[in-house]
């Protein structure tokens, strides 16, 4: 913690100095303005390498978990000789899929310290990586329909209030007063009966973020390797079949640009996480759901907060360019498929009619999907394994995002120190076993 | 939406059934180890690919069935006719041509209708 804040004040003394060594030339209005009279271009914001032969860690997965946590390594732990390999590109999965709502209202205690965290990182984080990541820390608020939806807002805001999270609950006529289009009136199917409100919450820009890490990281030595597919985890020594599984030993990963060697090999995909763990023996309680999201045409800003709705299973924001931006719950059938579905966009434009019947003639531009590792208690698996060097970060769900910066940093002195911060102590595989679950569902399942 | 191939009901709306999850079998909770138990509980394949599952036809015939389901594609191969060996696990199958009690007969011990193990239907 200590030691990232003293990077955040280095960071911001660099700019006020107009210098920084250790990072990329920065961003700046006097760059833009320079390079704009001159037109010099600006330089590449990460390179290609040639992939070596041997590396200290591998990290799978160049989304904002593999780039932070590569960053982090480097930053906190001076650890540089990082490969960080992605079968597509930098942000193309999860990290560019989300709806881009972060907060920290969570229900269990290990879940509110948690992203309470990340979100302190997202923060900082323009100052930190000099990159602007336009976070607009705009409210959030998750609305009850029913009286146990309100009880366990009452609830969450008061295990909120204990960790010290600004959280509350609001009645009906606060809710009107924050975000007027919502029909607050008794007539709906399921009426507003109040709201969990969570002033800290807001939306950010998620492909600045994978781009601040790349740069950053990238600077200080790592490699980011994109089209880089792992086809294999070579692992000696363990119990299964070419000596993989429990007490093998990770020697390096197979992929499609040659064999690479490195003691540490972290899975940080989402999607195709548990495919990715079981090349190394490792079998995970996760399995992949798809889920969708939408976005319309741009309209003049009229929703100034983040709206969730549990029971409805939707929420929707507003971006700074006008587009409101809908997702919803994952499917309920697990599928690596990626394709759109018409019941989805039925069932959203039904749900969000009943929420602001006033957008009816707003059209959509398009939908999407992605894939969310669904987890029986709906909390992430990170830490080690029975393999010795491999580690996950894995078991995101639907709200891996939000929990990106705080993952890299604690995945990294978890890689780092070779034990496991008390942060993602609650997160290990062994709880399974141990039936130790973490109770998110009530928080996790649909609240964005 | 997906259709899904009830072998009794035909081809039905994804929304008419619902998706057990993947099939395997119990281990016998008295002498099942912690691990195995964990296992049994939480650990899943999930591959991407061919995958047998059961499903739950809720609102056509009620029946518990295995179907092949590639999850990358959302194909179904081999789909069960009626009169095919459907039982599954814990539900016992039920040899309708035969005499006799099968109950605790193995899911694939020649059946065509399935039941509850501790059903009086035999």
């Amino acid at each position: 913690m200590t030691a990232s804040n003293a990077n955040g004040a280095r960071a911001r003394l660099g700019g006020l100095l107009g210098r920084g060594s250790d990072r990329p030339p920065r961003y700046s209005a006097g760059a833009l303005a320079r390079k704009g009279l001159t037109g010099e271009a600006w330089p590449r914001v990460w390179q290609d390498h040639d992939l070596k032969k041997t590396y200290d860690v591998i990290i799978i997965g160049a989304g904002v978990h593999g780039l932070a946590t590569a960053y982090y390594l480097a930053t906190n732990h001076g650890i540089t000789n990082v490969a960080v390999l992605d079968k597509g590109y930098v942000g193309g999965g999860g990290s560019g899929r989300n709806t881009a709502i972060v907060r920290s209202n969570y229900l269990t205690p290990e879940g509110v310290a948690f992203y309470d965290r990340s979100l302190d990182l997202y923060n900082s984080m323009a100052a930190d990586l000099n990159i602007n990541v336009m976070f607009s820390e705009r409210g959030h608020m998750t609305l009850a329909h029913t009286d146990s939806a309100l009880r366990t807002m009452h609830w969450r805001a008061e295990v909120n209030k204990l960790q010290g999270i600004n959280s509350s609950v609001i009645d009906p006529d606060e809710v009107k007063g924050l975000a007027p289009s919502l029909d607050t009136t008794s007539h709906p199917r399921y009426p507003i009966l109040g709201a969990l409100y969570h002033p800290p919450g807001g939306i950010i820009r998620h492909d600045a973020v994978n781009w601040g890490y790349a740069r950053g990281a990238d600077h200080l030595g790592v490699e980011i390797h994109q089209k880089t597919e792992v086809y294999d985890i070579l692992v000696r020594g363990g119990e299964l079949a070419e000596g993989k599984g429990a007490g093998g030993k990770v020697t390096g990963v197979r992929t499609n640009r040659g064999d690479i060697s490195a003691p540490i090999v972290v899975n940080c995909t989402a999607g195709w996480g548990s495919l990715i763990s079981a090349m190394a023996g490792v079998r995970l309680p996760i399995t992949t759901h798809p889920l969708e999201a939408a976005v319309t045409e741009p309209v003049k800003v009229f929703l100034p907060t983040v709206v969730v709705s549990g029971s409805l299973h939707v929420y929707v924001s507003q971006t700074d360019r006008g587009e409101l931006v809908f997702g919803a719950s994952v499917d309920p059938l697990n599928t690596y498929s990626m394709r759109g579905s018409l019941s989805f966009t039925e069932e959203l434009a039904g749900h969000i009619l009943e929420l602001m019947p006033s957008v009816s003639k707003m059209r959509l531009l398009r939908q999407w999907a992605g894939l969310c590792d669904m987890t029986p208690d709906y909390s992430p698996i990170m830490g080690f394994t029975p393999v010795e060097g491999h580690l996950t970060d894995v078991g995101w769900g639907t709200y891996g995002f939000k929990a990106g910066p705080v993952s890299g940093e604690t995945m990294a002195e978890c890689i780092a120190t070779n034990t496991t911060p008390k942060l993602i102590e609650p997160f290990k595989l062994e709880r399974f076993n141990d039936g130790t679950l973490v109770g998110e569902k009530g928080a996790a399942a649909v609240g964005h | 939406m997906l259709l899904v191939p009830c072998p009794h009901c035909g081809p039905r709306n994804q929304s008419d059934l619902r998706l057990v999850g993947e099939s395997h079998s119990r281990p016998d909770p008295n002498t099942a180890t912690r691990e195995e138990w964990g296992s049994y509980l939480y650990l899943r394949d999930n591959p991407a690919d061919w995958l047998t599952e059961t499903w739950y036809c809720r609102a056509g015939c009620r029946q518990f069935f295995k179907l092949e389901r590639n999850t990358a594609t959302n194909e179904f191969r081999n789909p069960p006719m009626p009169g095919d060996k459907i039982g599954i696990a814990p539900y016992t199958t039920i040899d309708v041509g035969s005499s006799g009690n099968q109950a605790g007969a193995n899911v694939d011990g020649g059946a065509t209708f399935t039941r509850r193990m501790d059903g009086g239907e035999k």
